[in-house]
């Protein structure tokens, strides 16, 4: 019976999510379509503050002053359709609201609610206090000079973390772009079973990420794992190579960065593997007959031919890449998350998440989210800045 | 024996590959297909292990789930695992969970996204470019960034571990994703069809709904599956918004048989073969439209 | 430059034979197309030679040099693409200069080819623009730009004009001929358009299913077609084809089918006892119909035949006319005059007509 109620639940809110859709289309189909009526400012103005009043009173958070705001806004809205859209490209807009109305509320919202918190200060003790008044401590830029003095977690600092985030990004990129380009080349040959080949290449991409993961992290087992038991059955193979240090290792508390690292390339390659090979095929051959004509030996082709054709295709995704990368929490805290787990593999995403949920500095968490978005997007406009100029000499 | 050798298929195979070894172009190219297929079946083994241990764990008898041994079929092979997973934990209940926050989620997600990408590929209006520009940064902000406020704003909403919450947390992460690939197809489509159409007498919205959403199938198909399976493998909000162990989804509840107790690694092994199953089946059945998706998705990136 | 020998050349895509024992030589500064219908082996044939297509059987020589193992940029030919295979991310001039960069040939060297090339291509002004830049017809100069700059022996043209408008392709057929007098040099030529075929071709080289029908001159193959595919595949519009059945007269053979019978002379087709009987196929191309007036004047034998629609093409007209149940088309000069449902007097012109036997397709007239 619990399934069923369940299913009432979500069937109710899609319902609800639905209404809103529609009373969202209908305000604003009001507004393209009478925005010259001479009564259209009055009725605007009369009847937005009190549907979202009532809504409010029903929701239970209504507040004195709220009407106040929400006529202001109203107010505004009117003047922009009266004086700036006109009734002009209804139809696209009412198209898009629904979705950039979501993105805003569980986009942009909590965006900027994330700038808010890393000014005051939220944590263990003062959320009882934000979840009964709403209000905060404000503490200025506090959050942001703890970013760069403390440690998010227990010992582990800012600058170590970056040193370590970047490494890990540009280590695990480089990895599945060579593996990817290798498998994409050899697949790219006319040989028997290619399709089969493909199928199972691509399996870690396709597996959940959860079981992927935890099944590698057993293979990582100090005692139990596959790694470890071959690494000693080789060293019990090979004495002299037991002798220069091969045999088990304690991989998820001696090297959990390394381990991570493997995790994750195992993980990225089959994508850009896939990526790439989509680029090889949609190369004309008649290319490579040009180049067999003009005597151009493999590795020139390689480097005249495949890679400047590739390219268009490689870079966005070697972006992509690069910023799933950078922004990786799930493998890391899959491995090291749990308790007890070590610190020594986190990146500056994991560190923010741990430290808002592990150790329940929300504030600081937020400081710190701020200062890593700030560092991504600072790379990437510098990123795309270059590809863009490089776009142009072409 | 000595004359059968001669005929039949082994003879014919062993003529050819007689033939083969006499031309040097041809053996060169025999060698270097040979080697070929080495490296790529040795690459597809290390891709395909992890899955087969667990499968090969998920079946071994209890007072083993320990050893060392590699083999993959192990000896008094039982579904044990299966049964207890299904009796003894609330499996079930957790691939409920996330089946109906999945289903609703990419649901919601879907719908907004057709509209949107409609109007993005078909028409011109201000604030075009700034939309999409939208689109494209957002993906750059890091996914655990939003966790924290979205976090919040559920506890303040009073929706912790509850269904809802977890589908409002969810529902618009994959919507620019959606909407970028949905764009991508709609252009695809001729306009003439829509000006047909409203030729025979359809307004713009009746031809959207009669001719591109029927059309786009494909595409939607596409969109709804990255939405399901972003919603349906997703471990860090659910770790954080849904605290009783009723409310999980499969993802915490695999991670918590993986972590706490030893004995129940041969449950994990089982709960994950049967979440893996269908998931593989689905991602390969459709890996040609996701990744024709994809790759379109980039290339106009 | 080079004489190029096929000899015996087999190929097979699986378990189907697209190449039949193809014998052909192709002798120095000769320029041969090889012509027919999509599917015919014939780009296949090219590819061989280029060094792109493995060889089944056979032996393909170039200069007495057996070829079948060399590697294409060792066999000394250049080959023009039917979609060009210009380098996209590289300028005309650096596609044009690829081959001789890639063997580290001195910059000075390189400059005057490339300059040399673009003079005779008149392609100075577009060296440094992208091939994204230009259109077709100039795609097209600069794909046999890079031809030229190689010097082989032989150019390989592979339906090269096939991508361009009809006008263009006009120009460009105009400029290959030219090319040609300038170079001197040994072409083979691919395509389907038997009108390219015609106008550029020293000799053609008609192939079907996998098999060469005739080799010869354009006046040979348009004059004397060998077999029924050769007669209907050169000519434009495509010859009448009437099937009948031969009789054995006193001094001449007697064609009759059931909408008309014809006495031929025996200047066309000899008395033999062996024709009696003999299914044939009579062949006469459009323009050796005479109607109207023009049959009053030309010859005797005349047949009625009904008008169905006329055409005028300028100073020409196409007769569409019906002889009992048979079609026949007929080109005569403009201007016809006649409405469409007249009856008109048809006859025929036996000095270009052409009779095939129907079992074996050959032709059996002289």
């Amino acid at each position: 019976m619990e399934i069923l109620r369940s299913v009432y639940e979500v069937a109710g809110f899609i319902l609800l999510i639905a209404l809103g859709v529609a009373l969202l289309e209908g305000y604003f189909y009001y507004h393209f379509k009478f925005h010259d009526r001479p009564w259209f400012a009055w009725a605007g103005l009369a009847a937005f503050p009190l549907l979202v009043w009532l809504g409010f009173t029903a929701g239970g958070i209504a507040k004195p002053g709220l009407f106040a705001w929400l006529v202001a806004i109203e107010a505004a809205v009117l003047a922009f359709f009266r004086y700036a859209v006109k009734g002009r490209h209804s139809l696209a807009y009412l198209l898009l609201i629904p979705a950039f109305v979501g993105l805003a509320l569980l986009l942009v919202y909590p965006f900027l609610f994330e700038v808010y918190l890393s000014f005051h200060d939220l944590k263990l003790t003062t959320i009882m206090t934000w979840k009964n008044t709403g209000t905060l401590p404000f503490v200025g830029l506090d959050q942001y000079v703890k970013v760069f003095t403390t440690s998010p977690l227990s010992e582990v600092t800012f600058w170590q973390l970056l040193g370590r985030t970047l490494l890990w990004t540009f280590s695990n990129v480089f990895f599945h772009v060579l593996g990817g380009f290798a498998l994409a080349l050899l697949l790219n040959n006319a040989i028997s079973f290619k399709g089969f080949y493909r199928t199972l290449l691509v399996i870690p991409w396709a597996m959940p990420q959860v079981v992927a993961v935890l099944a590698m992290r057993g293979e990582f087992h100090s005692q139990n794992g596959f790694v470890n038991i071959i690494l000693g059955k080789i060293a019990e193979a090979y004495p002299f190579l037991a002798g220069l240090g091969v045999g088990p290792v304690q991989w998820l508390s001696d090297y959990p960065l390394l381990t991570c690292t493997i995790i994750n390339v195992w993980l990225g390659i089959p994508f850009m593997m896939v990526v790439i090979l989509g680029g090889l095929q949609s190369i004309s051959t008649s290319y490579y007959d040009a180049a067999d004509i003009d005597g151009a030996s493999y590795f020139q082709k390689l480097r005249y031919i495949t890679l400047p054709l590739v390219k268009p295709v490689l870079m966005p995704a070697v972006t992509l890449g690069t910023v799933w990368t950078f922004n990786n929490i799930n493998v890391i805290y899959l491995v090291t998350g749990q308790a007890g787990g070590t610190e020594q593999a986190d990146i500056l995403v994991s560190a923010l998440y741990k430290a808002a949920f592990t150790y329940n500095r929300y504030s600081y968490s937020a400081a710190f989210a701020i200062v890593v978005f700030a560092l991504l997007f600072f790379i990437s406009v510098t990123y795309l800045h270059g590809f863009d100029a490089a776009k142009d000499e072409r | 024996m000595t004359n059968h050798a001669k005929t039949g298929y082994f003879g014919a195979l062993a003529a050819s590959a007689a033939e083969i070894m006499e031309s040097p172009v041809r053996r060169a190219k025999f060698f270097k297909y040979a080697l070929i297929h080495i490296v790529v079946l040795t690459a597809a083994g290390i891709c395909v292990y992890p899955l087969l241990r667990i499968l090969s764990i998920s079946m071994r008898p209890g007072d083993r789930l320990f050893s060392t041994d590699l083999s993959l079929i192990p000896d008094g092979a039982t579904l044990a695992a299966y049964a207890s997973l299904l009796k003894d934990t609330m499996f079930l209940r957790w691939l409920w969970n996330s089946l109906i926050i999945t289903l609703a989620t990419s649901f919601i997600g879907v719908s907004l996204a057709s509209t949107a990408a409609y109007a993005f590929s078909r028409f011109r209006f201000p604030g075009k470019k700034a939309g999409l520009i939208l689109l494209l940064s957002s993906q750059m902000i890091p996914a655990g960034m939003l966790i924290l406020p979205l976090f919040l704003m559920i506890m303040k909403l009073k929706l912790m571990n509850t269904y809802l919450g977890m589908i409002i947390a969810y529902s618009v992460s994959s919507l620019p994703f959606s909407i970028w690939i949905l764009k991508g197809y709609y252009d695809t489509i001729p306009r003439s069809l829509e000006e047909a159409a409203l030729v025979d007498g359809t307004s713009q919205v009746g031809a959207f709904w009669r001719i591109i959403l029927p059309l786009s199938t494909p595409a939607l198909s596409i969109a709804f599956l990255f939405n399901f399976t972003t919603a349906w493998n997703e471990y860090l909000v659910a770790r954080v918004v849904l605290f009783s162990s009723k409310q999980y989804t499969w993802t915490l509840g695999l991670f918590e048989l993986q972590g706490q107790y030893i004995t129940q690694w041969g449950m994990f092994a089982a709960g994950s073969m049967l979440v893996t199953i269908p998931v593989l089946a689905v991602f390969l059945y459709s890996s040609k439209w996701l990744i024709s998706g994809l790759t379109l998705g980039s290339v106009k990136g | 430059m080079a004489t190029v020998k096929f000899q015996n050349i087999v190929k097979n895509f699986k378990d189907n034979q697209v190449l039949k024992r193809v014998d052909l030589e192709i002798k120095d500064h000769e320029f041969v197309v090889i012509v027919g219908p999509s599917g015919c082996g014939k780009t296949t044939l090219l590819r061989m030679l280029a060094g792109l297509e493995e060889i089944s059987a056979g032996e393909i020589h170039i200069d007495d040099t057996l070829v079948n193992h060399l590697h294409p940029s060792k066999r000394q030919i250049a080959m023009v693409f039917q979609d060009y295979a210009l380098y996209p991310h590289m300028t005309v001039e650096e596609n044009m200069s690829f081959s001789l960069r890639i063997k580290n040939a001195p910059k000075k060297e390189i400059r005057e080819r490339v300059t040399e090339a673009a003079n005779i291509l008149q392609l100075g002004k577009l060296l440094k623009r992208m091939p994204k830049q230009l259109s077709g017809g100039q795609r097209q100069r600069v794909a046999i730009g890079r031809a030229i700059v190689r010097q082989p022996k032989v150019f390989l043209f592979d339906e090269p004009l096939s991508n361009l408008d009809a006008k263009l392709r006009e120009e460009m057929r105009v400029e290959i001929a030219k090319l040609y007098q300038r170079l001197n040099a040994t072409i083979i030529y691919v395509t389907h358009d038997q009108v390219e075929a015609m106008t550029l071709a020293g000799r053609i080289v008609i192939m079907n299913q996998g098999v060469i029908q005739q080799v010869g001159t354009p006046i040979e193959v348009y004059r004397k077609p060998d077999n029924l595919f050769v007669a209907g595949f050169i000519g434009s519009p495509t010859m009448n084809f009437i099937e009948g059945t031969l009789r054995v007269e006193k001094g001449h053979v007697r064609f009759v089918s059931p909408s008309l019978s014809l006495d031929l002379p025996a200047s066309l087709l000899a008395p033999e006892g062996s024709h009696e009987g003999r299914e044939a196929v009579i062949g006469v191309r459009p323009d050796d119909v005479f109607a109207g007036r023009e049959a009053g004047r030309n010859c005797s034998q005349k047949v009625d035949a009904v008008l169905e629609v006329s055409e005028l093409l300028g100073h020409r007209e196409n007769l569409y006319l019906k002889v009992g149940d048979l079609r026949v088309l007929a080109t005569v000069e403009a201007f016809f005059n006649q409405s469409p449902g007249s009856t008109v007097p048809v006859c025929f012109n036996f000095e270009n007509m052409h009779v095939f036997d129907k079992a074996s397709q050959r032709r059996i007239s002289a």
